[in-house]
């Protein structure tokens, strides 16, 4: 008998399995109605009352940072949910048993979630901007931007989910970062109201990057820092990808 | 390398030498110097007790966890060298029913088809005839998530036989399964090796049904094989007993004397194993009229396990 069992080109098993991640829609879409959209929007309306007298420049800060708690919990918690839930329940093992890259499967699970986050980033924006009566001013490059601010925050869900003993303690530390990243530097809060501690910080913090390259793509205008923010997520992206690569439990060899 | 040893390497399939495996953390070794061949096209069991080191075992073999120490190869090569060289040649059903459990049984099927290299349409007619063979089309729309644990079941061994990989390994297949699932079980398997020379590794505790279509055994105990070959070989070693078995109800089992004893079964029957010498002084000794029923038949393969399970012990 011949061996004709073989595997697919990387391409292929990418494409296989962001279509398997992606059917976790059929599950996940009532947290993401309730967690992606209505938590930012609720969020965006009380902010929006506490602070409708500190100037246009307050509320855009508003606008585009609930934007990134969108992308937040949408990417980060839900990827690192995923994760943890694998492992948790022996399917990375099955996975594992499969001739599959385990990069293929990291990238696409970080992409499904990106893409199943869509619906809640336009929604908070639109609706956002409408709320606080921000006016929109969409760059082309939003569409690079968006998914550059997804992806650093998703592989930091997958590093949580790799890395977390139960899916609880991966929900518990990814939430407890979604809070921290979003008080460090400029995120919510326009850099003038922060402490100069807080500012300093926010230099460590993708959100903070996420933040910057939103505003200026959502609201413009578009500078040079845009090449800055973008590198910083980009790098990011990377890098975390790469340890989360070396740090998932896998198959032997 | 000779032609005798290339003959050879076409006849092995796996190769283990002195496997040991010992858990981060732990002191006892899981496997501790397992030594065996599989052969190409055998049908092959792993019996043993709770604890006796056999899904460990399995796992090494399909390369999800390193051996301590010890070398295993499959199809002459070291298992571990290339990560593909399992997943590409073995189809592995582990004992927990994970899966791709966001998908129906269908969607699972194709992918699992395509993964494994098949284009698009191969796959889809892979998915037809797995459904087909192994009686999914109820629940061929069905979550995965929403199967119960027997027709979880049958969709793992779909999964782990989907492209007809010329090895399988089955982590206790038959597990959770009524007897008319566990027929088709033992039928199914005994065709994919028959018809396409598939080698059938499996793990049981089914030992009775199991026997029907095992060729070569391996008996483990506390992380070590005390017993292997074929199971008519072995039986002879121990043919001198004879098996009795007995509904004592909520009775004590009575003494045997001689040195034998009862030992109580998971249906709640008691068994001893009788050298045939005494077979007749033990059954004048039993009052089998206060029995509501007893058997006496010759040796099983669970009979076999529990002679060399025991003896080990000893």
């Amino acid at each position: 008998m011949t061996d004709r069992r073989g595997r697919q080109a990387f391409a292929c098993q990418l494409a296989e399995l962001l279509l398997v991640q992606l059917a976790n829609w059929r599950w996940g879409w009532r947290s993401m109605v309730v967690l992606g959209m209505a938590a930012p929007l609720l969020s965006i309306t009380m902010l929006g009352i506490l602070i409708r007298d500190s100037g246009v420049v307050a509320l855009e800060y508003v606008l585009v940072g609930n934007v990134v708690l969108a992308l937040m919990f949408e990417n980060q918690n839900k990827v690192s949910s995923n994760f943890a839930y694998m492992r948790a329940k022996g399917t990375l093992r099955f996975v594992a048993t499969l001739p599959v890259y385990k990069s293929a499967l990291i990238v696409a699970t970080v992409v499904a979630f990106l893409l199943l986050a869509l619906p809640a980033v336009v929604v908070t924006i639109a609706a956002g901007s409408r709320i606080l009566g921000v006016a929109l001013a969409p760059s082309p490059w939003v569409l690079l931007v968006v998914p550059l601010c997804a992806i650093p925050l998703a592989s930091i869900g997958a590093l949580v989910g790799s890395m977390a003993r139960t899916p609880e303690e991966a929900g518990s530390v990814s939430l407890l970062l979604t809070l921290l990243l979003l008080s460090l530097g400029p995120v919510l809060v326009p850099p003038e109201l922060l402490p100069e501690a807080l500012n300093l910080a926010g230099y460590a913090s993708p959100a903070t990057y996420a933040a910057s390259a939103l505003r200026q793509v959502l609201l413009g205008p578009v500078s040079g820092r845009l090449a800055l923010d973008l590198g910083v997520l980009a790098g990011l992206s990377v890098a975390v990808l790469w340890f989360v690569e070396r740090r998932l439990r896998w198959r032997v060899g | 390398m000779t032609g005798q040893d290339l003959s050879r390497e076409q006849d092995i399939v796996y190769e283990l030498r002195d496997v040991v495996m010992i858990y981060s953390g732990q002191q006892e070794r899981a496997n501790d110097g397992i030594s065996l061949d599989v052969r190409r096209g055998e049908i092959f069991g792993i019996l043993g007790d709770n604890g006796a080191g056999k899904t460990t075992l399995v796992r090494q073999m399909v390369n999800l966890l390193q051996p301590t120490s010890g070398s295993i190869r499959l199809f002459g090569r070291p298992v571990a060298d290339d990560p593909f060289a399992a997943t590409t040649r073995v189809g592995f059903m582990p004992q927990d029913g994970a899966v791709l459990d966001s998908l129906t049984v269908g969607e699972l099927l194709f992918v699992t088809a395509r993964l494994r290299g098949e284009s698009r349409s191969a796959a889809r007619s892979e998915r037809d005839r797995l459904i087909d063979l192994w009686r999914l089309t109820a629940v061929r729309r069905r979550p995965c998530r929403h199967l119960s644990g027997g027709q979880l079941r049958l969709v793992q061994l779909a999964l782990a036989t989907a492209t007809t990989p010329p090895v399988v390994i089955l982590d206790e297949p038959t597990a959770n399964l009524d007897p008319q699932r566990r027929q088709l079980v033992w039928k199914n398997l005994r065709q994919l090796n028959r018809e396409q020379g598939t080698t059938v590794i499996f793990i049981t505790h089914d030992a009775v049904e199991a026997e029907k279509i095992i060729e070569r055994v391996a008996i483990l105990r506390a992380g070590r094989v005390v017993a292997i070959g074929e199971p008519a070989s072995l039986k002879r070693r121990v043919d001198r007993q004879v098996r009795l078995e007995l509904e004592a109800g909520s009775e004590d089992p009575p003494a045997l004397g001689a040195g034998l004893r009862f030992r109580r079964l998971p249906s709640g029957r008691w068994l001893a194993l009788v050298p045939k010498d005494q077979l007749s002084e033990v059954l004048q000794r039993l009052d089998l009229e206060r029995y509501e029923d007893f058997r006496i038949y010759s040796c099983t393969l669970e009979d076999l396990y529990l002679h060399y399970a025991e003896r080990a012990g000893d």
